[in-house]
């Protein structure tokens, strides 16, 4: 497994906003909502191929639990787990909340971030690979997540993104505060 | 030297990032198919023959051309897979096709005259002599360029060629002699120039040891990082060995190709196109670098220079760090 590097972690004050791991709804919505991807976009799932099984465990390691998913388009399973549980899956990745979710946009580059050791991999390579090119193909928004579409799609787009950005605003003011020397 | 203005040749892994490149300013955005007859054969990578027609026309419809790279080795007796790639790239109205296998360029030049040819750096053709034989026996328009050449030995081959040039100008470099790398054949048993990988990922590992991380690529470690060290791609090329009593970067240092400070120089060279490596790369990469290179690229066509371009794209690095490679060489 590769080191994650100081990088800019979610504020606490949103943090908190998350509760600890206690079997969160979060697993059974992912879980809806991924189906119904697959239903409206069923080619999103091809540039898996084989990997569609494999079980993914994804760790934002400003957030008390991780998730696992299986991307077999309409049988996808997302569950809600504790850390601990990153042995039972194929593929382990960890990273920033706000990092891995820009990934899932594609605003920035899984490779660069791989370099400079902001996101970590460990487990079958092949499989992150095959991941990690099917996002970016995907060119996912928070509305095709949520499976909305015309107004309420933009407004949840529109609504989202702009959180998050303010999110990692402020996520890089605190990064520079608590830097050495900063 | 080139007369008229130098083509920016940008990378696309998926139907989005051909997307991405074309609306950062990509003149051509070289493509693969999703099998082994392009040298980035890689999980969930590459298009199909539908995806790359609706790539084609999207980039027809903005101004870009579509280069397809069908430039991996064909397998003995099995040459079909190759003569129908090169197929349903001219059948989807692809602009040229890049090869390197004297069976594929035979084929595309017998039955798609249509379509230019572009020999790939696959080939590694070098010599004024090598390729006269590929321009003279299957009309190849364009030789992309083997990157261990100096920018004084490409003003030279330019004067004594009669096709056109490509040059790499950022991205990942090889240090083999391209088209014949022994070194991953013999860790993984699988040749890179046949199958389209120089590490197959599934024989890729990153563990966790005391105090660093080894990658190992087929059970040889390649190199081991300490916490919060940059990194590079698991290559054997690019590892860490120990010979002679001292651990170095034995074959080259884990960095990548930045010639962005040389572009003028490679249009003096008489260099028709310069090319971005990194279909492996996502969206952000490609239009980061495709815009540093545009604007690099117009500023030295109005004669001005691209100093800027360092900086913006250090981040992007392998390793973070980069290098003008072969262009400034001071060895032989």
């Amino acid at each position: 497994m590769m080191t994650i590097s100081t990088e800019p972690t979610l504020p606490a004050v949103i943090r908190h906003l998350f509760p600890p791991f206690a079997g969160l709804p979060l697993g059974p919505l992912l879980t809806l909502s991924l189906r119904s991807m697959a239903r409206r976009q069923p080619r999103l799932f091809d540039r898996l191929g084989e990997h569609r099984t494999a079980c993914y465990f994804i760790d934002p390691v400003d957030l008390a639990f991780a998730f696992t998913v299986v991307p077999d388009a309409e049988r996808s399973i997302v569950r809600v787990v504790r850390k601990s549980e990153a042995a039972t899956s194929s593929v382990q990745i960890r990273g920033p909340i706000l990092t891995l979710l820009s990934l899932l946009d594609g605003t920035l580059d899984g490779d660069a971030l791989f370099f400079s050791r902001i996101i970590s991999i460990s487990g079958r390579t092949e499989a992150v690979l095959a991941l990690r090119n099917t996002i970016e193909d995907a060119e996912l928004s928070p509305a095709d997540l949520l499976g909305l579409s015309g107004f309420l799609a933009r407004l949840a787009d529109t609504g989202i993104l702009g959180a998050l950005s303010v999110a990692r605003q402020m996520a890089n003011r605190n990064s520079r505060r608590e830097a050495p020397g900063a | 030297m080139t007369s008229g203005r130098m083509e920016l040749v940008c990378p696309a892994g998926t139907p989005a990032t051909l997307r991405a490149a074309v609306q950062a300013g990509a003149d051509a955005v070289y493509c693969g198919f999703r099998d082994e007859t392009n040298a980035r054969n890689f999980p969930g990578l590459n298009f199909s023959g539908e995806e790359l027609a609706e790539a084609v026309r999207f980039a027809h419809d903005h101004g870009s051309k579509v280069l397809v790279a069908i430039n991996t080795f064909a397998r003995v007796n099995d040459v079909d897979l190759w003569k129908k790639a090169a197929d349903t790239a001219a059948e989807c109205g692809a602009n040229a096709i890049i090869a390197a296998d004297i069976a594929v360029l035979d084929h595309v030049a017998k039955n798609h005259k249509q379509i230019r040819l572009h020999l790939s750096v696959q080939a590694a053709a070098a010599t004024p002599e090598a390729i006269g034989f590929y321009a003279d026996s299957f009309g190849v328009r364009r030789v992309v360029l083997p990157r261990v050449l100096s920018v004084q030995e490409i003003a030279a081959l330019n004067r004594a060629i009669e096709v056109e040039t490509e040059a790499f100008v950022f991205g990942g470099l090889c240090v083999m002699i391209e088209g014949r790398c022994y070194l991953s054949s013999y860790a993984t048993g699988k040749s890179p120039n046949l199958n389209g990988v120089c590490s197959p990922p599934e024989m890729v590992s990153y563990d966790d040891e005391p105090n660093s991380t080894a990658a190992r690529l087929s059970g040889f470690t390649i190199d081991r990082y300490e916490p919060g060290e940059p990194v590079g791609y698991p290559t054997l090329c690019k590892g860490k060995f120990k010979a002679g009593g001292k651990t170095s970067y034995l074959f080259e240092d884990p960095v990548s190709l930045n010639a962005g400070g040389m572009i003028a120089g490679l249009k003096a060279a008489g260099v028709t196109a310069l090319k971005i490596e990194g279909r492996q790369r996502g969206k952000g990469y490609v239009t980061e670098v495709v815009r540093a290179f545009r604007k690099a690229v117009d500023a030295v066509e109005q004669g001005g220079d691209a100093t800027e371009i360092d900086r913006i794209l250090a981040s992007q690095s392998e390793g973070s760090r980069q290098t003008a490679g072969a262009y400034s060489k001071k060895w032989r």
